[in-house]
């Protein structure tokens, strides 16, 4: 009997603002849809070999519909001013399989995770049939409530993204027991668990540790442990390594894949990542274009191919004002001409050859000074940030982070830094951007003045109540107009939202959010961290060639990331943080052929979106 | 290093310190007052730390001072002229109830801080998670939380400072910095209690089974015996001390002072802690 049912399964968010900003609240999935989703077309899945090599792609259908005021109802119940995620999706999953749900951000993954577990369903309208583990939850788009809270914690797990905002307790053993003092399990037996999933997932050594103390991996393998205390037959979640780095999303697929293999637990994951999974899945559900593989070289080429034949900068001459684009204080919008650019004089990969002002930009004072800058930096390049000898510890008893570390950022160039967990590179990052000062050493930074930090997590930045708003918080103070708020929206896939609370968004859009509100500050330096964390591959894809032309016109990213084939695409230069020193800077295609660890994969779903 | 309560059950730790804090609260006596102070005091050495103890001396000594100087101020009252500045006289035995209000206040914060480090949240759950569960989960929610607060908003301020692209330029913009970052924070918390509201009902909080506790509340044979010795300790105290407050009065002569051994068992009573910290010690010997 299947463990998990869905026949002809469809859901509608309402679209009047109050039900949407309520339920989207905790789904933050109902977005996405329109123009982009819609160009996708049909849905295409490609063959998975699992390990048994009996593995399906179930392919939903035809997901992809915006039908708000819908003029064709597909169906009779069709709902009026509602907003369709999910459109008669069907499969059916047996105990103990593994099943990936893979699609791009907003294609209604979290909603259909949610739709199978009670207590997080979100409200809309339903159509079709949904069984889990026996219970009907939805019967021919009435909801049945045959799942009572009781059975549900007992029987469904449910693991979201954010590691830290799901804990509940201040400490690793009260979380780990909480669901089971929820259900009211005798003391002897509740021990008993706690002890067991205890050991399965090594956590016996920080039982007694603050959850607050924890990395976001331990945390949200602390998330899964407490979970499975309760031994579920069923396993839902939703993107739990969206915002692990690497290292930790080893580790928590490899315990996975011990619960669902050695405890026969059913899994359903959503991600956007399948192939990580790939020899552990036994199904996978693709809710949408998941994308296609492409190879390093090939994305290389795509990616950086005009800049071979570019010379000058395209925010310059008249390369903007064709563009139609304002003056570069602004320049959010990054015209994608400006890679397709053909000039004379050939220019070294990366490194622009600054020219001299703009007519446009003598318009505007702001723009004079960059110019002044500029002009400054043609005689003597100095480089843009420089940093010798720095120490860095948070408390004064607390171990040096940064000890005696040296770097030096050049102009117009991508410096990505990458390394281990806690290997001091957010903390170099703050340093840099005189977040944090160095209590040995000095920085000096040359383009102070204009520097926009992207934070790890986007959340920090958010601060009005819609999109619009957000993007225009600083327009006033930078100068940048509608247009380029639009251009940028545009951009970044968001152009949808704009009325939509940022808290609404899906991390991925959060994110995108965040790096759109720094990008129209017109910052001629740009800090990011993470700036791909929980980024699907296509928006990923859309950071990538952000980067590469905010570098094309002569503007610095210093960037700290986990991501390696981000960073195999996107940086000029690459430094290897270890011990709180820089192991080794080099430029990014060397640095990747002499690693044998630290090395991108040969082939992804990023490289092929960046085709 | 714990403290000197650490092992004992937190129902210990509980006891004593009420009993003292009461003790200290209800005593206005001269010698009560004095023992109590330094009763506080070293409790304090060996529940937080001397350094701990000695720097508390930096608000504790000028709290007594003030609180006499205050009263001898307002206090015209008393035999015992000290010195007169124009018409107005300044009384002994004013300076002296002063001093014991505010000795008083002091050994009773001193007693607070040491319960502070004596009943974490873990004790405190202990004690009264069995009783009310969900205000103990409550309290394990808040002491989780304040922390995270404080270094969000030093995050999102500092993020704000390194933007300078966007650094305010008017001073009106200035003066909404501080604002915008409790707003940030607001929202990122209201973001985040939704979320953790979700996992709390996906994990069957308030699915109507009474809750249980993970926690074994466990009052073993020396902790029972050590709560009976506090128990009946302060209670004999607390007769000898209501008999010396009972005769001593302070206007307008001090007086009344009472005999030396009703303060005997209030001195063994203080000599617990000390007498817990040094059995540890020679334990380790």
């Amino acid at each position: 009997m299947a463990i998990v049912r869905a026949e002809g399964f469809s859901f509608w968010y309402p679209l009047d603002s109050e039900g949407a900003r309520g339920d989207a609240g905790a789904g933050g999935s109902a977005d996405g849809r329109g123009e982009r989703m819609a160009a996708a077309g049909r849905v295409h899945g490609e063959k998975m070999t699992a390990l048994g090599g009996q593995a399906e792609v179930a392919v939903a259908d035809g997901n992809v519909c915006a039908c708000v005021d819908a003029d064709t109802p597909a169906s009779t119940c069709e709902p009026h001013n509602a907003l369709c995620v999910l459109n008669g999706v069907s499969f059916a999953l047996e105990e103990g399989e593994f099943c990936t749900v893979a699609g791009p951000s907003g294609c209604g993954k979290t909603t259909l995770l949610r739709s199978l577990k009670p207590e997080l369903a979100p409200t809309g309208t339903c159509a079709g049939t949904v069984e889990v583990l026996g219970a009907t939850l939805v019967r021919d788009g009435q909801r049945a409530s045959e799942l009572d809270a009781r059975a549900s914690a007992k029987g469904i797990g449910f693991v979201m993204q954010d590691p830290a905002a799901q804990i509940v307790c201040d400490t690793v053993w009260h979380e780990l027991a909480f669901c089971l003092e929820n259900l009211g399990m005798p003391q002897e037996a509740m021990r008993r668990r706690v002890a067991e999933v205890a050991h399965f997932f090594g956590i016996e050594p920080w039982m007694r540790a603050r959850t607050e103390t924890l990395s976001g991996g331990q945390m949200q393998l602390v998330n899964l442990a407490a979970v499975l205390a309760v031994r579920p037959r069923l396993l839902l979640l939703d993107e739990p390594c969206a915002q692990l780095d690497p290292h930790a999303r080893q580790q928590f697929l490899l315990m996975l894949a011990r619960v669902n293999r050695e405890l026969g637990v059913t899994v359903m994951m959503a991600t956007h990542a399948p192939e990580d999974v790939e020899n552990l899945a036994t199904r996978r559900l693709d809710l949408g274009d998941v994308g296609h593989m492409g190879t390093r070289e090939e994305a290389l080429a795509a990616l950086r191919g005009g800049e071979r034949t570019a010379t000058a900068p395209p925010t310059l001459a008249g390369g903007s004002a064709a563009a139609g684009r304002p003056a570069p204080t602004g320049s959010a919008p990054i015209a994608t001409e400006g890679s397709t650019l053909t000039a004379s004089a050939p220019a070294a990969v990366g490194v622009p050859a600054p020219t001299g002002s703009t007519p446009a930009a003598a318009a505007s004072p702001r723009f004079a000074a960059f110019g002044a800058l500029r002009a400054r930096s043609q005689g003597a390049p100095s480089p843009a940030i420089e940093a010798r000898e720095v120490f860095f510890r948070y408390e004064r008893s607390a171990p040096w982070v940064l000890r005696g570390l040296d770097v030096s950022v050049e102009r117009g160039r991508v410096h990505a830094f990458v390394g281990g967990n806690g290997c001091g590179k957010t903390t170099l990052l703050k340093v840099l951007a005189g977040a944090a000062s160095p209590q040995r050493g000095r920085v000096r930074n040359n383009l102070a003045a204009s520097q926009a930090l992207l934070p790890q997590d986007p959340k920090a930045l958010l601060v009005c109540d819609t999109v619009d708003e957000e993007l225009a918080e600083w327009q006033e103070r930078c100068g940048y107009s509608r247009a380029d708020v639009q251009a940028t929206m545009e951009r970044f896939g968001l152009a949808d939202l704009g009325g939509r609370c940022p808290y609404d968004l899906s991390g991925g859009q959060q994110q995108k959010l965040a790096f759109a509100k720094q990008l129209l500050t017109g910052a001629q330096l740009l800090f990011l961290d993470e700036p791909t964390k929980g980024l699907d591959p296509a928006s990923c894809a859309e950071c990538a060639r952000t980067v590469r032309e905010l570098a094309e016109e002569g503007r610095t990213v210093v960037m700290v990331t986990h991501d390696l084939n981000f960073a195999a695409v996107c940086a000029d230069t690459v430094s290897l943080v270890f011990d709180g020193e820089l192991a080794c800077t080099e430029p990014a295609a060397k640095f990747f052929a002499s690693n044998l660890v630290y090395r991108p994969d040969d082939a992804s779903r990023l490289y092929g979106a960046l085709l | 290093m714990g403290n000197a309560f650490s092992a004992y059950h937190p129902a210990t730790a509980f006891a004593y310190l009420t009993c003292a804090l009461v003790l200290a609260m209800a005593a206005m006596h001269p010698v009560c007052v004095v023992l109590s102070l330094v009763g506080a005091f070293a409790c304090s050495c060996v529940c937080r730390s001397v350094r701990a103890s000695v720097l508390s001396l930096a608000w504790a000594v000028p709290l007594v001072a003030l609180v006499a100087a205050a009263n001898v101020a307002f206090s015209a009252t008393g035999s015992t002229e000290l010195f007169r500045v124009g018409a107005r006289a300044f009384y002994l035995e004013a300076l002296v109830y002063g001093a014991c209000s505010g000795a008083m206040l002091a050994a009773v914060l001193l007693w607070f801080s040491s319960y502070a480090a004596c009943m974490d949240s873990e004790s405190t759950l202990t004690l009264f998670g069995g009783v009310a569960p969900v205000v103990g989960l409550l309290a394990s929610q808040v002491l989780r939380l304040v922390p995270q607060f404080v270094a969000r908003g030093r995050d999102i301020q500092a993020v704000a400072d390194a933007a300078s692209a966007a650094a305010p330029v008017t001073k009106r913009d200035q003066g909404r910095g501080r604002l915008r970052t409790v707003s940030v924070l607001m929202g990122w918390g209201m973001e985040d209690s939704l979320v953790r509201s979700d996992s709390m009902r996906a994990r069957g909080f308030g699915c109507g089974a009474r809750r249980t506790t993970y926690r074994r509340h466990r009052v073993r044979r020396a902790d029972a015996a050590l709560i009976a010795v506090t128990l009946a300790l302060a209670a004999v105290t607390g007769v000898g001390v209501w008999a010396a407050c009972g005769r001593v009065s302070f206007y307008p002569r001090v007086e009344g002072l009472g005999d030396w051994w009703l303060f005997v068992p209030y001195v063994v009573f203080l000599l617990i802690p000390m007498a817990l910290k040094a059995r540890e010690w020679f334990l380790w010997q």
